[in-house]
């Protein structure tokens, strides 16, 4: 049970917390306290100088981080690691709580490279670039804190601190919608914390004694009936940012609008948040509950797969269709964290950080084709590719890796989520062969979408109307240089995944253990869920 | 000193390297890169030609009876897991490392002179050299998962060299139509591959065969399922080797320049096909329904190919229709439990067609003089006709792979179809006479290429039949750009030395290399399979070789006699005699068997249709719903603002009211 797992963690703490450079407070203050300077940095109003200043601090960020890894995080200790504690409202029982494990340390990375490309990417913002680069900024600690603080409270603040930058991003800089579109994104995330709220809420007052802690809350061996509950509502919280089907509405729309530094946010890292949020609290914290509904959330990921790749197919705005192809992305991570098996989750955490690159690729690159074409309307391109052919060949790249082709990262996180799932115990064998092959549909879906997407902007003879009306430059180096950063992890994944694994392996194993134990204690099940799920024939995951 | 097979892993990782960096320099520096078109040609040339040096050195270690080399790390792992990656070399590798690099190196050297004029000359090597790599990388893959990742590389090269003149439609969808119906295959592959590691626990070839038979006979798999899983796993060789259903993608893959054709879509990567069904021997061989499963596919193809190749007109599609054709017979060697025999038409049907396709592409090279860069025009044969005059070494190599496909002795073609007719007329003597006819069918179509393109006189100046060609063709109206600025070409004129090399070069195997494989002594036989190539050199009897062998004889000089008859001698107007009397059967055979509009009114238009209507849901349905619920919430601007400006207290407020719902639940629960 939870219990054992606790007091395990708490000693890891201990031991830990002598640590002498505070790395990750250093990665989420030092880009607030930067960016609330950034009214005070000589500047002409063009930007010209407060990017140079974003860039640096930006790429300070993200050496921290890489510190914080280099110096105080060992990959074989599954435990959390460069924990920091500080009493802060004793009061509210409130305590600046920071630490890393195996499921953080790789998205506080994540997040620090992909702020830094996008502060590159936002190069060209020439309207109120101050405010922008602020936010920018602020939303690069908000999301760091989001992965590493170790308290209820402080993760729903870090939560929702992060919805104002978005939101502003959304309204001012936006597109022809965009005030619809930040308003629904408000609306719908906002509506999804109040859950949050009350789950944490809940978790922190039940039993003895209140605390926000993650690991007091593992200690507090929560009854199951309550567990379904609380699990129950975080889903709906985070099966929205994640997005789950049909809670993905607000996902289109607010990608349609934004441009393209923070598509690369929004796609790169505040989708990661939903997935990372599950991994934390439902299947971490609430792990008799993650054993009931884990079925689900597998149908959920088919669904996800199957239905937003065709959705994808017969959009004709080239942002929309790949807004819908990360939503489709984001299936693998459901039936990889669905899956009892090493393997699965390790997939799951993998398409994470690899959907976190290859989709800030893709949306960098629609952003930098919408600049030269002034349209998104697929039906309004073609032949673009006779001269732009750099912008060729980095879409086709990108594209291919999207599309899971081997060598690339996303080949490799989807393949571990299929073997991993196909052969998990704790499953029966019908279930794993429709869920596995309805999957696998999406493996013809996504190349039919994405190529012929290709097809309709590069392909074919030039349009003749958009040849005269819009100056078709090719790709400048600092483009260039931006794919080619998110290219060097994509490929590197592809070809020797342990790169990445093993940072986060020891804790994900840890992670599946618990839950492994946790379906070994439900009662065998009957009646229709006996078509679902099998009694356990030997150790699930770990065989 | 390592030994050639340690050295292996260095095959695909060379022509890797200089794709590499030709690749980053095109995209950093594309204007320099571009203009040292030759130094680029010679370096990646050389990586391809140092693979090729190594792996003629692993062949004869090969030769000289080392054993299989396998050497694994550790990829990926998770719990218990691992997933390993690495290399293998073994006889059957050895034999297609040389193969894939002889015939890529040649191609390369070839395209130097096909290419010449092209504005992508450096991109067309570079992709060339990417291609070799995977393709490499396939054959000395150790097990299913690694091959499954060589195969989507290769079929990535392909999308990429199909579809190489991107600015023509054509070439776009050919591109994409390659990839999706490849990923149909594949599909099958991997729910296979899956299937396979789920019921033996690994992935590797000899394992996955004893393991699955263990699994059998201790009850933990049924019968049905192993053969399910058998099947997946064969719609990718289905795929990839352009077998029935799935062949569609072939014919139009011809679209990419020709030198493409003759590496990937002839020689090389559709043989992958057949190549895993031949390493995955051990697990197919036990089950017979599988073989026949194999076997019927392969004589549907091996039909179906043949006779659409009657009625083409276009040269190289008719070249690509015979590939199908000769897969098909690759893969009926297979079915009937004779993977030497499949091979070793692989073998000798990769040089003869590479030699076929570099031929018709040195004449589409020299039509291109006369009518212009325009495809519809340059490679159709109804303006082709007398070229031996002009083009001696291109009609004498195209002469030798006609008689080398027809299987007359003792070119190539004779003695591995003939293997492989022998072995199914001993499994499946039904199927063998099909196999039987189409070899008549095959030395008619080819012969009929022949005549039509080289023999006779020259009807390319025939401008009236140009137009109405182009008419044909949806194109009549416009301009073509290119060949129309400069004055034409009264005639042909023979290919520069590097397109004319490769061709003699290929000559050579085509007409020696079934020597090695003659059935009463067959060395290839001994290097793949000793045991049983030692068994059917006993059991070799005159007796029974002579007649069938004569009979095969017979049937493809009455093919040859027929085509003579009716373009050579014009004695017989078959277009009168067949299209005139059996319309439905010309039409049939005109339109592909209709398998193209099926596939486009049920998959393609299907599929569109499906996913506009997911997206009608998705927008008015599930957005709906949130939509109103946002009106309804919000109600009016009244709403919305009380919600920006009271959203503290709101929460507070809705907060409050939570926590003493799930408390008030909870005492309720207990």
């Amino acid at each position: 049970m939870p219990l054992d797992f606790a007091v395990s963690l708490a000693t890891a703490t201990a031991q830990a917390s002598g640590t002498a450079f505070p790395w990750l407070s250093a990665s989420i203050l030092f880009p607030i306290a930067a960016a609330l300077c950034i009214p005070f940095v000589p500047d002409k109003g063009e930007g010209k100088q407060v990017r140079w200043f974003a860039l640096g601090v930006a790429l300070t960020t993200f050496l921290l981080t890489v510190g914080g890894y280099l110096n105080g995080y060992d990959p074989s200790n599954p435990n959390l690691q460069l924990v920091e504690k500080v009493s802060w409202l004793p009061d509210l029982g409130l305590a600046w709580s920071v630490g890393a494990d195996g499921i953080s340390m790789p998205l506080i990375l994540l997040t620090s490279f992909i702020t830094a490309l996008a502060v590159l990417a936002a190069w060209p913002v020439s309207f109120k670039p101050r405010l922008f680069y602020f936010l920018l900024l602020a939303m690069d600690g908000g999301q760091i804190a989001v992965f590493a603080v170790q308290d209820m409270l402080l993760f729903f603040l870090a939560w929702e601190l992060e919805l104002l930058p978005v939101y502003l991003l959304l309204a001012i800089w936006g597109g022809k919608k965009r005030q619809y579109a930040a308003t629904k994104f408000i609306l719908y995330t906002a509506g999804s914390s109040l859950f949050i709220l009350l789950a944490g809420l809940a978790m922190a007052f039940y039993g003895g004694h209140t605390s926000f802690d993650y690991t007091d809350l593992m200690a507090k061996g929560f009854s199951v009936k309550f567990q379904l509950l609380a699990y129950a509502g975080l889903l709906i919280a985070f099966g929205v940012k994640l997005p789950i089907v049909p809670l993905h509405t607000w996902l289109p729309d607010a990608h349609g609008e934004a441009t393209a530094p923070v598509h690369m946010l929004l796609a790169g890292i505040l989708l990661k948040m939903g997935g990372y949020a599950l991994l934390r609290f439902n299947c971490q914290i609430l792990p008799d509950a993650h054993a009931v509904f884990a079925p689900l959330l597998v149908v959920l990921g088919v669904v996800n797969i199957i239905y937003a790749a065709l959705t994808s197919f017969a959009q004709r705005n080239l942002k929309r269709k790949i807004a819908y192809s990360s939503i489709s992305h984001m299936g693998f991570v459901l039936i990889g964290i669905g899956s009892f098996s090493a393997l699965g989750s390790s997939g799951a955490m993998l398409q994470m950080i690899s959907h976190g690159l290859i989709g800030a690729s893709l949306f960098f690159l629609v952003g930098a084709t919408y600049d030269r074409t002034h349209t998104l309307q697929l039906d309004e391109m073609g032949g673009v590719g006779q001269k732009m052919r750099k912008m060729f060949a980095l879409w086709t790249v990108c594209s291919l890796a999207s599309l899971a082709l081997p060598g690339m990262s996303g080949f490799v996180s989807e393949l571990m989520v299929f073997v991993g799932f196909a052969t998990d115990e704790a499953y029966t064998l019908p279930f794993r062969v429709v869920i596995t092959g309805l999957a696998a549909i999406g493996v013809i879906l996504t190349p039919i979408y994405l190529l012929s997407m290709l097809r309709e902007i590069f392909y074919g003879k030039e349009k003749a109307e958009l040849v005269a009306h819009t100056h078709l430059v090719d790709a400048e180096p600092r483009e260039i240089y931006i794919i080619g950063c998110l290219l060097v992890p994509i490929i590197g994944i592809g070809l020797y995944p342990r790169l990445m694994t093993d940072t986060y392996r020891a804790s994900m194993e840890q992670l599946v253990g618990l839950d492994s134990r946790a379906v070994q204690a439900l009662n065998a099940p009957t009646g229709s869920a006996a078509l679902i799920r099998q009694a356990p024939l030997r150790a699930p995951g770990l065989g | 000193m390592p030994s050639p097979a340690e050295l292996a892993w260095l095959i695909p990782v060379l022509p890797l390297a200089g794709a590499c960096l030709v690749g980053l320099g095109l995209i950093s520096f594309n204007r320099t890169i571009n203009r040292l078109r030759k130094p680029v040609a010679l370096l990646l040339i050389s990586c391809v030609g140092a693979a090729a040096v190594l792996s003629y050195a692993v062949l004869a270690q090969q030769l000289a009876g080392a054993g299989a080399t396998e050497v694994l790390f550790n990829w990926a792992s998770a719990g218990t897991f691992t997933l390993e990656m690495g290399f293998r070399v073994d006889a059957l590798g050895a034999v297609m490392l040389a193969l894939v690099t002889t015939i890529a190196l040649l191609v390369m050297v070839y395209s130097d002179g096909y290419m010449a004029h092209d504005k992508g000359y450096v991109r067309f090597f570079t992709y060339l050299a990417l291609f070799s790599s995977s393709m490499l990388g396939l054959v000395i893959s150790p097990n299913l998962l690694e091959i499954y990742v060589f195969w989507e590389l290769v079929g990535m090269c392909s999308y990429l060299l199909v579809g190489f003149w991107y600015d023509r439609d054509g070439a776009a969808n050919a591109a994409q139509k390659a990839f999706v119906v490849n990923r149909v295959g594949d599909f099958g592959l991997l729910l296979g591959i899956l299937g396979l590691f789920w019921a033996t626990g690994s992935f590797g070839f000899e394992e996955i065969g004893s393991r699955l038979q263990e699994a059998i006979a201790s009850g933990s798999v049924s019968t049905a399922v192993a053969v399910l899983l058998c099947l997946l796993v064969f719609m990718g060789p289905m795929a990839k080797s352009a077998q029935f259903p799935l062949h569609v993608w072939l014919p139009d893959a011809m679209e990419g320049p020709t030198p493409i054709s003759a590496l990937i879509h002839a020689a090389t990567m559709v043989a992958a096909g057949v190549f895993l069904v031949a390493r995955l021997q051990p697990v197919y061989v036990p089950f017979p329904q599988v073989q026949l499963f194999i076997a019927v596919i392969g004589t549907i193809t091996l039909v179906l190919g043949a006779s659409i190749a009657l009625t083409q007109m276009d040269l190289k599609k008719g070249l690509a229709y015979s590939t199908v054709s000769q897969l098909g017979y690759m893969m009926l060697a297979m079915g009937c439990g004779a993977p030497v025999a499949g091979m070793f038409h692989l073998v000798t049907h990769a040089f003869f067609k590479a030699m076929l396709f570099l031929g018709s592409g040195s004449v589409i090279h020299a039509m291109e003089d006369v009518v212009g860069h325009e495809p519809v025009l340059a490679q159709d044969m109804r303006l082709m006709g007398g070229l031996r005059r002009w083009m001696p070494v291109t009609s004498t190599t195209f002469f030798i792979g006609c008689l080398a496909i027809s299987g007359i002795p003792p070119l190539a073609g004779f003695w591995s179809k003939d293997e492989i007719l022998g072995q199914a007329f001993g499994s499946f003597p039904l199927l063998w006479a099909a196999g039987f006819l189409t070899a008549g069918m095959t030395a008619f179509y080819m012969f009929r290429l022949y005549f039509l393109t080289f023999e006779g006189s020259f009807r390319g100046n025939d401008t009236a039949l140009q137009a109405q060609l182009l008419a044909a063709a949806g194109k009549g109206g416009e301009e073509h750009g290119e060949g129309h600025g400069h004055s034409h070409a009264e005639h042909p004129h023979e290919s520069g030395w590097q397109m004319a090399m490769p061709l003699a070069v290929l000559a050579v195997p085509s007409v020696l290399v079934g020597l090695l494989g003659v059935p009463w002594n067959s060395r290839f036989g001994f290097l793949l399979d000793p045991h049983e190539a030692a068994e059917v050199a006993e059991h070799f009897s005159w007796g029974e070789f002579l007649p069938l062998a004569g009979a095969s004889v017979t049937i493809s000089l009455v093919g040859i006699t027929v085509a003579v008859l009716a373009y050579a001698l014009r004695r017989l107007d078959l277009g009168a005699a067949v299209a005139g009397r059996f319309p439905a059967v010309n039409a049939f055979l005109a339109n592909k068997w209709y398998l193209d509009d099926i596939n486009d009114k049920l998959f393609v238009q299907g599929s569109r249709k499906l996913a506009r209507s997911v997206l009608e849901v998705d927008s008015k349905v599930v957005d709906g719903v949130v939509n109103l619920t946002g009106l309804v919430t919000l109600g009016s601007g009244e709403g919305l603002k009380y919600f920006e400006t009271g959203r503290a207290q709101f929460y507070a407020l809705i907060v409050f009211g939570g926590v003493i719902a799930l408390v008030v639940l909870f005492g309720a629960l207990g």
